[in-house]
């Protein structure tokens, strides 16, 4: 389980993109999320991330979030109609329950779960998504310009977390040799067992840091100035999805500023689509990051582009 | 590390009064909107923490040998998180990161924590609990590192008492993020069901606490203790 990265070398766009751009096209994905309750802007940003995610072949990593998501949906459903009983629109009305009372589930009690719970989907998909295509060691060497000790204790962490994760299972091993069984005994036997290879791991990890330290210091680090080597270039993609990115979350921000993504669950679910030109603006957020997924389509299936872009 | 922690107080103080009339300051500005967004808002203010306790990382002397310990002790941190879930509720992470703040101090209580909540959600999944739990276990390692300073001679009861009031903290904070981005309207019924459907999880994690603190406490914080004289030992030249 600790022993591989999430991350995993598909060959898709978003993996070969500059990781600035790839955070900032996921950062406004998330904003965005966050920003607008409207079903039909949600509706929008839903459709992308989705797209984005089947052409950076990241479908099967994502699955687990779908249920996650939709337990969501479920939980908010029942904590509206327990809590909130102004809505109007009334679907069904349970017989008098004993310190509940009567219940009424109600059409907007539904939908605002339902909404909600694409809400939290979305939110998900871009943390899975930055999860399945960005390299650890490629974001921390973009964060190491401006914050190289915090970078260089996260990809210290991360490069010695398979290594102690196969020392647990060694020393587990070894313990199990010598006749502890870490699956029978009560609650305060087991934590015991297992608190001991808590301890063991500790001590031998710790040791291993000062030999760590001590080889880097034999190296000369921390002997002056810090130089550094930037290995990602900026290619035509990488501006591609930082100006979609930009011009998706402009529209977005303006959209919210002016209104037009206002919509009300409570008392009664308000319409969709009151005037047309508030409803092109859901299109229109869509609309710019479209690039994105196209060019991640492009760069499986017409090779010709992965040259240009 | 001791050197650059003489007045603690005196900054404590001073962050503390600046946090707060930060947040009071965007409050009042955005007062209208915040009462709609108040998801993105708490989004943002957790960002900018992040950001501001990480900066303090950063402007710090640091030594080689300090930040091959903190690393090591938070990917023993993270590393912790698999095994021991079979046991309903232990969560050695919290517990790692109180000794490791406590021995350690504030600024290495943090980044243990931060750490391995990133690093191990690298291999057991990111999701929006990540920024959250980097900031809830890295202000564990943060407070436990102001108890070592301000109470150094704490004791096993003491240490068990903190522990347990991390571990409802800990999901307590935890829910107010998902309270305020996805449950609607943001009333005290609703709050506090949202608590109530973690309270069990919550009790589980602060007995947990206590129960490996009871344990493992006393030993860990030796055996960290020893490291730490090792850390700050210099090496004097010889005389000619």
């Amino acid at each position: 389980m600790l022993e591989t990265l999430c991350y995993e070398e598909k060959d898709a766009l978003l993996q070969n993109s500059h990781p600035a751009a790839v955070m900032l096209f996921l950062a406004v994905l998330f904003f965005q999320a966050l920003l607008f309750a409207h079903p039909l802007y949600l509706m929008g940003i839903f459709i992308i991330i989705i797209l984005a995610v089947v052409v950076s072949g990241a479908y099967e990593k994502c699955e687990p979030y779908l249920a996650m998501s939709l337990w969501v949906a479920v939980l908010l459903v029942i904590v509206n109609t327990l809590f909130v009983h102004t809505g109007q629109t009334v679907i069904w009305r349970s017989p008098v329950l004993p310190v509940l009372g009567r219940l009424d589930i109600s059409l907007e009690a539904i939908c605002y779960g339902a909404v909600m719970g694409v809400r939290f989907l979305i939110v998900l998909l871009a943390f899975a998504l930055y999860n399945a295509v960005v390299h650890p060691d490629k974001i921390m060497s973009v964060f190491s310009r401006f914050a190289f000790k915090s970078a260089l204790v996260l990809s210290l962490s991360t490069r010695m977390l398979p290594a102690v994760a196969r020392d647990l299972t060694n020393v587990m091993e070894v313990q199990q040799m010598r006749g502890v069984q870490f699956g029978t005994g009560n609650l305060r036997e087991r934590l015991r067992k297992y608190s001991w290879l808590l301890e063991v791991i500790l001590i031998s990890s710790l040791e291993g840091s000062l030999q760590i330290a001590e080889a880097m210091q034999a190296r000369a680090f921390g002997s002056g100035p810090r130089s550094r080597y930037q290995r990602f270039p900026v290619r035509p993609r990488d501006g591609i999805i930082g100006l979609a990115s930009i011009l998706s979350v402009t529209l977005a921000v303006y959209a919210k500023a002016r209104g037009f993504a206002d919509y009300v669950y409570y008392p009664q679910l308000g319409t969709l689509a009151g005037n047309f030109p508030a409803l092109v603006w859901p299109g229109l957020i869509a609309l710019a990051l479209l690039p994105v997924v196209l060019m991640g389509w492009g760069w499986r299936h017409c090779l010709s582009w992965r040259s240009k872009i | 590390m001791p050197a650059s922690q003489n007045n603690i107080p005196v900054r404590l103080l001073l962050f503390l009064s600046l946090a707060i009339a930060m947040i009071a300051l965007l409050l009042w500005k955005y007062r209208t909107l915040l009462i709609q967004d108040w998801g993105l808002t708490a989004t943002l203010l957790i960002v900018l923490a992040l950001l501001f306790l990480y900066l303090g990382f950063e402007r710090s002397a640091v030594s080689v040998r300090e930040i091959g310990v903190i690393a090591v002790l938070a990917t023993v941190a993270a590393v912790a998180r698999v095994p021991f879930a079979v046991i309903p509720g232990v969560q050695p992470t919290t517990f790692l990161v109180i000794v490791s703040g406590f021995v350690f101090g504030p600024r290495a209580g943090f980044m243990v924590g931060a750490t391995a909540a990133l690093v191990s959600n690298l291999f057991l999944g990111q999701g929006p609990w990540t920024p959250f739990q980097m900031l809830v276990w890295g202000l564990v390692g943060v407070s436990a590192g102001f108890l070592g300073l301000l109470a150094p001679r704490t004791g096993r009861i003491g240490m068990s008492i903190f522990s347990l009031v991390w571990g409802y903290l800990f999901g307590w904070l935890m829910n107010l993020w998902f309270w305020a981005c996805f449950v609607q309207p943001l009333t005290w019924q609703t709050f506090l069901a949202t608590y109530a459907a973690s309270f069990i999880f919550d009790t589980l994690h602060a007995s947990g606490n206590i129960a490996l603190y009871m344990i493992l406490g006393p030993q860990v914080v030796k055996v960290l203790k020893r490291f730490q004289r090792k850390l700050v030992f210099t090496i004097t030249p010889t005389n000619p």
